[in-house]
């Protein structure tokens, strides 16, 4: 399944690694920058790690924003909510922009668009403006979307979960990263000579250049497939132009991208709650200073540099002796564990055996996002990037409702919100046990016996026959052909059966 | 094996036990022995700028010797109870270790008997509230043993206000402004040169 030359009557392409019929790499390099693949995966985790830094750069800095703007907890909770709740939108227009545009225009857009509103939260002088600056920051998380897409069109099947889980975790690095960046910023800037109110301000402008030129060099160094950008591919034919409707069609009407939004909610979401509200907890709880509150906080999304692509690799090793059921099992196993610890995160005293807990129960929720994103690219093929938008945009929902029911103002302390939210994510999990792949089964059921299911007779089924007399579902035909590894151990003693016959064009 | 597993329970076990360690006076267990006055040139005040007078000393009606513990004084600006609803990070509680009330220290200084004034220009951190002002005396421990207020017990009255400076200056307006358009303005130049080359590889 090693192609290194083209097919295509433009250039011969080689490629730095092996790939398979797609021109997808079949091996992760990690410290490999070569392009397009391992080009792409740096491209992508680096810009995602932006805008996590900007979107959850105010909690570090909120004992003095609270004070300067005169905020209430309610404000704090409005805002904390409003900066996840602009992305559940945001992360499904994304999804179709990718299957319509390409990721690399997509994201890059994206991120310009929304660096202005990094630059003025410097001038943020109320609670309404403070709460808009950061629901309009907060879209730059639909990024996600476009580096999960990005990293499903450049990598295959064996090594996508890991492509995935690195990708994204080190980009959610990013809300952990800034936990530490921004109090440094700020006290660098307070000790030149600069007055609290105004050092926080001035520390902005580091998140928002950052993503700037982050997005400058998507646009400059970047490519949205392995053989070339959407516009060339498109303009010589090679890639087939889809509808929007009938992208979008296809990823609503696949209830398995309702359940795994719902329950990506409650490992993403619950990440980006604590985001939002860990480093206030630690400050006003056990009495720190800003920047040891700062530094315990970061650890909880530092977690993510290993913790998320573990989640990615354990599901490719799954995947590869059980199948898609062992990675549904191991995603359903490390969300649930990941919730207990978040019961108990809520019911600690001490500042010792808190630290200890949380970064046990950061490991699991973040392992938890690694593996959703190892069954995601396998929901649809044709509209991989609906579907991966409103996982994601699930995510988002996730932290919304969470922070509304658990963190606003002060009807709950914060320990005892923690600690229901542990409770809902034991519940919001156990829709997992629904989901059912034809033909390659669910937690609970083997594949179909009624008739022989095939990878084909899924993929397939997104196209309609007059698309199909076409020949537009082609590259689909490639993915199911490519899938066969999520079949498992099983995947060599079985024969293949023929009735699905392709198109005799091109 | 168990040694290591000993150990870290010994030190989780340790780091339970060791807030209850720190040294616990409630405030109702404070006398107030000391009258404390503030006077102030206007109601609203302006950090940074605007300046109060302070004065302190021990009651005089109260028999001599009260004060024999007193070695320290400390002023501090503290919180109204309307600045205080829906910030939990300011609470007033019992245990002055845990208490959040005073935040701002004005002075602290060695205890002489007799009347002290003391002039205080606003600090610039200070943020926007309503504020009195209390003075604790505390002993050669330096644990609190007295203290005094401007207000009364219910602090309700003898309350000012003090506005917080803004932070903004008028080049970091322009600077954000700036860098905002670039960003747009650079899409869009992007976005023109992609269509161009894009056109030009089509001819």
């Amino acid at each position: 399944m090693e192609i290194s030359s083209t097919i295509t009557e433009t250039e011969p392409q080689k490629f730095a690694l092996p790939v398979d019929s797609e021109h997808k790499a079949t091996e992760f390099h990690l410290f490999s920058s070569a392009a397009p693949h391992m080009r792409a995966f740096h491209l992508s985790w680096i810009s995602f790690f932006s805008c996590f830094v900007s979107t959850f750069a105010a909690p570090p800095l909120l004992p003095i924003i609270r004070d300067n703007l005169n905020l209430t907890a309610t404000d704090i909770g409005n805002a904390g909510v409003a900066s996840v709740s602009g992305a559940v939108f945001a992360r499904i227009a994304m999804g179709t922009a990718c299957d319509l545009f390409g990721p690399r225009l997509a994201s890059a857009s994206l991120i310009l668009l929304t660096a202005p509103a990094v630059y003025f939260t410097s001038i943020a002088s109320s609670p309404i403006s403070f709460l808009l600056v950061r629901f309009f920051t907060g879209f730059s998380l639909a990024t996600f979307v476009s580096a999960q897409f990005w990293m499903s069109s450049m990598f295959s099947g064996p090594v996508v979960g890991t492509a995935n889980g690195v990708a994204a975790g080190w980009g959610n690095l990013g809300g952990g990263a800034t936990q530490l960046i921004m109090p440094l910023v700020f006290s660098l800037i307070r000790d030149i000579g600069a007055v609290k109110f105004t050092a926080w301000r001035i520390a902005f402008f580091i998140p928002a250049l950052f993503q700037t030129l982050s997005a400058f060099a998507i646009l400059i160094f970047g490519q949205d497939l392995p053989d070339g950008n959407y516009q060339r591919l498109q303009n010589s034919g090679n890639k087939q132009k889809d509808k929007f409707s009938r992208v979008f069609y296809h990823g609503i009407t696949n209830y398995r991208g309702w359940i795994l939004a719902l329950t990506y909610g409650y490992c993403f979401g619950v990440e980006l709650t604590v985001d939002n509200i860990i480093a206030e907890y630690f400050y006003d709880r056990f009495n720190l200073k800003l920047h040891t509150a700062g530094i315990i906080a970061a650890s909880f999304g530092l977690a993510n540099i290993v913790s998320r692509p573990a989640g990615g690799v354990l599901s490719d090793m799954m995947a590869k002796r059980f199948g898609m059921r062992g990675r549904l099992w191991a995603l359903w196993a490390v969300q649930t564990l990941g919730g207990v610890f978040c019961i108990i995160l809520g019911q600690v005293g001490s500042l010792t055996a808190s630290i200890v807990v949380m970064i046990v129960f950061s490991v699991f929720v973040q392992a938890a996002c690694g593996l959703t994103f190892g069954v995601v690219p396998f929901v649809s093929r044709r509209s991989l990037g609906v579907i991966s938008g409103m996982t994601g945009g699930g995510g988002n929902v996730g932290a919304v409702l969470t922070q509304l029911i658990f963190f606003k103002g002060s009807k709950y302390s914060k320990e005892t919100g923690i600690t229901l939210m542990g409770v809902m994510i034991v519940c919001c999990t156990l829709p997992i046990f629904l989901i059912y792949f034809p033909q390659w089964g669910g937690m609970f059921c083997g594949p179909s016996s009624e008739k022989i299911a095939t990878e084909e007779d899924y993929y397939l089924s997104e196209w309609s026959s007059k698309e199909q007399g076409k020949g537009l579902h082609q590259a689909s035909l490639k993915f199911a052909d490519n899938s066969r590894s999520e079949r498992g151990r099983r995947v060599h003693s079985q024969t293949l059966p023929s009735n699905a016959t392709p198109s005799a064009n091109v | 094996m168990a040694a290591t597993g000993l150990l870290l329970g010994l030190i989780l076990v340790l780091g339970c036990f060791s807030e209850i360690c720190v040294a616990t006076i409630s405030f109702s267990s404070l006398q107030t022995t000391l009258v404390v006055t503030v006077s102030h040139p206007r109601r609203l005040l302006r950090a940074g700028e605007d300046k109060i007078t302070v004065r302190w000393g021990l009651n005089q009606s109260l028999p001599a010797g009260t004060d024999s513990a007193y070695k320290t004084i400390k002023v501090q600006l503290c919180y109204a109870p309307i600045s205080q609803v829906d910030r939990a990070w300011r609470k007033t509680e019992e245990h002055l270790s845990k208490d959040k009330t005073c935040q701002f220290k004005i002075v602290k200084m060695p205890y002489t008997t007799g009347n002290q004034t003391l002039e205080w220009t606003i600090e610039r951190d200070v943020p926007t509230a309503t504020y009195f002002v209390r003075a604790y005396a505390l002993d050669a421990n330096d644990h609190e043993v007295a203290y005094g207020q401007n207000t009364d017990a219910k602090k309700t009255t003898n309350l000012f206000e003090i506005q917080a400076i803004s932070g903004r200056h008028v080049s970091l307006d322009i600077a954000s402004v700036c860098f905002s358009v670039f960003s747009i303005v650079s899409l869009m130049g992007f976005f023109f040169v992609e269509k161009r080359t894009g056109r030009k590889a089509q001819q």
